[in-house]
């Protein structure tokens, strides 16, 4: 066995123990605090995941994607209070409105460079805040304007209504979903269209110029990006079964996205997960231990990786991560990196 | 509806747009020259209006004597933030003309400064009593609240002031030519980086003059500069981004559509319609009133 082939041997084995250490961790972790902290970290990954067929792939930098997590959690909510429909069939309701605001709203958009699209983005993300508020009721749907809008329990796990007492079945949901979103992710980087969006978010001038319809794909990307988002925002109006405008919709759970993406590594693959893996404990544990002493703490970190991260590794942490990883593998493969090369 | 409302409104909201555009003045600065939209704009602001309220509040000032203190700390704000943070990305990313990362950096120095001030002053809500605070001024039967006239004199004499530097002074030659091509500038022995840290500068500085306009009638809080943020954002689109008369104008049709139709619905629809004018004019005319198109 040549130590080429040893090499994938330890990466393939390194890759399933993770797998299998993923899928059961709810058997070693009971604590449902944990649990919850774990599930809200697969849903930023999720969404950032998300964020980057636009925000990574596309090029631009979107600064309003509450506004389909909103367009999700409201649509399911309001359709299973409003007519009971399960939220397993409004949550596609929501994708798809989420999916044809996201179309509309890129079209002409996504033409506009960075600032431009940024501001844009985010204008939007908060016309769509102000809205909601300003809304309490459309026909004999109850939108509860500032004040958000409260699931209605349902006794026991009901698969069907997408209601759970305890974490395990939301922790293999949103874990499934990630699952999908990096699945589809890394499938689209490696077919035609893919290519064609990095080529036009890297360089839309020249991909133009070899015949590319580089907005027609920033467009698709859009639509597809905007879509999962809104599966997502059910899956957050589930778990938390209250929501209000300036938590769902707000300015800071967009940037959040943002951050994360940016962080790990906008326009790779690993890079929303690893952001993702890196930040959530440290808004979740900051906001439990500091947040009565020092509000706002986690965010002030926030700001300060980002800050260090565009200084000096501007391409996002996934980079020096993914050469430690190479490193690891050499060594448990006993190769010598000159031999390699 | 009575002609004297419609006419009150539209003063009102002519002074209200006064310290928007000026607020906006700064932000359309920076972008003209650097090419970078300062996403820190309204934190600058919210730390101007903290330093103006302390100065104050500790010594009893005067807020427009408190200009002399929080310009120039502004200024060499701005000068550092651009000099330590954003100098080091643009050499990174010296091809590009627009570097995401750039705005990036300052979203960064929004959430630190705003969350700083969090855990230094508390979430409430700060008012405080100055000479002017509440005083009006009657022309004919028409009010004018005196710290919002004082904003607008404000206003009008630091954009002509603006002005005058950007025409006649050679920094402001300097400061316009690197903001025309940044390249050919250098070349003509134009320090590059030294003319962006003096606009950064500049615009920073107007952020802290519009923190000690808006003290004598506006609450202090950390989260102060979204407000702000946001309102300069739509601004300087309408106006056209890097245009000094599209940010002035800019504010003045905010201000103007925010008080005629607060006469007609409620305030928080105003908001809204705020921001549908500024989606449409991003989708039927991306350059704004005065913007170039290169710029979109």
């Amino acid at each position: 066995m040549n130590s080429g082939s040893k090499r994938k041997t330890i990466d393939t084995i390194l890759k399933i123990a993770l797998a299998v250490l993923v899928f059961t961790l709810p058997v070693w972790i009971t604590s449902p605090t944990y649990l919850q902290i774990l599930i809200m970290l697969f849903l930023f990954a999720y969404l950032t995941t998300c964020w980057n067929l636009v925000g990574g792939f596309a090029g631009v930098l979107p600064l309003g994607h509450s506004a389909y997590v909103g367009i999700g959690a409201y649509t399911s909510t309001v359709l299973w209070i409003t007519w009971g429909i399960s939220p397993w069939i409004g949550m596609w309701a929501g994708a798809v409105i989420a999916a044809i605001v996201g179309i509309f709203i890129g079209i002409p958009t996504l033409k506009l460079r960075g600032a431009y699209f940024a501001l844009s983005t985010m204008a939007f993300g908060e016309g769509l805040r102000v809205l909601t508020e300003n809304i309490m009721q459309v026909g004999s749907c109850v939108i509860n304007g500032p004040r958000g809008i409260c699931i209605p329990l349902v006794p026991g796990n009901n698969l069907a209504l997408y209601q759970f007492v305890n974490k395990v079945p939301y922790y293999y949901i949103i874990l499934i979903m990630l699952c999908i979103a990096v699945f589809i992710t890394w499938y689209i980087s490696r077919i035609r269209p893919g290519y064609y969006l990095a080529a036009g978010g890297e360089e839309p001038e020249a991909a133009q110029a070899l015949g590319v319809n580089v907005a027609k794909y920033k467009v698709w990307a859009m639509g597809l990006s905007c879509f999962m988002t809104a599966l997502g925002g059910t899956f957050l109006a589930q778990l938390t079964l209250y929501f209000y405008p300036k938590q769902i919709l707000g300015l800071d759970f967009s940037f959040e996205l943002a951050f994360i993406a940016l962080i790990g590594g906008r326009g790779t693959i690993a890079g929303p997960v690893i952001g993702a893996l890196l930040l959530r404990p440290v808004s979740e544990f900051t906001r439990i231990y500091l947040s009565s002493v020092l509000p706002g703490l986690h965010l002030v970190i926030f700001g300060l990786i980002l800050i260090l991260v565009m200084l000096y590794q501007p391409r996002g942490l996934v980079e020096p991560l993914s050469r430690f990883y190479d490193w690891v593998l050499d060594r448990l493969s006993g190769e010598k990196k000159e031999v390699k090369a | 509806m009575d002609v004297n409302v419609i006419l009150q409104a539209i003063i009102n909201g002519l002074l209200t747009g006064s310290y928007y555009g000026l607020a906006a003045l700064g932000l359309t600065l920076i972008f003209g020259v650097i090419k970078v939209i300062n996403f820190a704009h309204g934190s600058l602001l919210m730390v101007g209006m903290f330093a103006c309220y302390w100065v104050i509040k500790l010594t009893g000032w005067h807020p427009y004597a408190t200009l002399l203190l929080v310009v120039p700390m502004l200024f060499f704000f701005g000068y550092a933030m651009q000099g330590i943070l954003i100098k080091p990305v643009l050499e990174a990313q010296r091809e590009v003309r627009e570097p995401t990362e750039v705005i990036i950096v300052t979203t960064g120095v929004w959430y630190i400064l705003d969350n700083l001030a969090l855990m230094i002053f508390g979430a409430e809500y700060r008012v405080i009593q100055t000479p002017i605070t509440g005083q009006i001024f009657m022309l004919g039967d028409y009010i004018f609240p005196k710290p919002q006239l004082y904003g607008f004199i404000t206003t009008a004499v630091t954009s002509g002031l603006l002005v005058w530097f950007l025409k006649f002074t050679k920094m402001g030659k300097s400061i316009r030519a690197a903001s025309l091509d940044r390249d050919a500038a250098s070349l003509m022995g134009i320090n590059q980086y030294r003319v962006y840290n003096i606009a950064f500068g500049i615009g920073a500085a107007i952020a802290g003059i519009v923190g000690c306009v808006l003290i004598p009638f506006y609450y202090v809080f950390p989260t102060v500069g979204v407000v702000f943020d946001v309102k300069c954002f739509i601004i300087v689109v309408l106006g056209g981004l890097g245009s000094i008369p599209g940010a002035l104008i800019g504010g003045a049709i905010v201000g103007l559509i925010e008080s005629i139709f607060a006469q007609y619905i409620a305030s928080t629809w105003t908001e809204l319609i705020v921001y549908v004018v500024f989606l449409a004019v991003l989708f039927i005319r991306p350059a704004g009133l005065f913007g170039e198109k290169r710029d979109w």
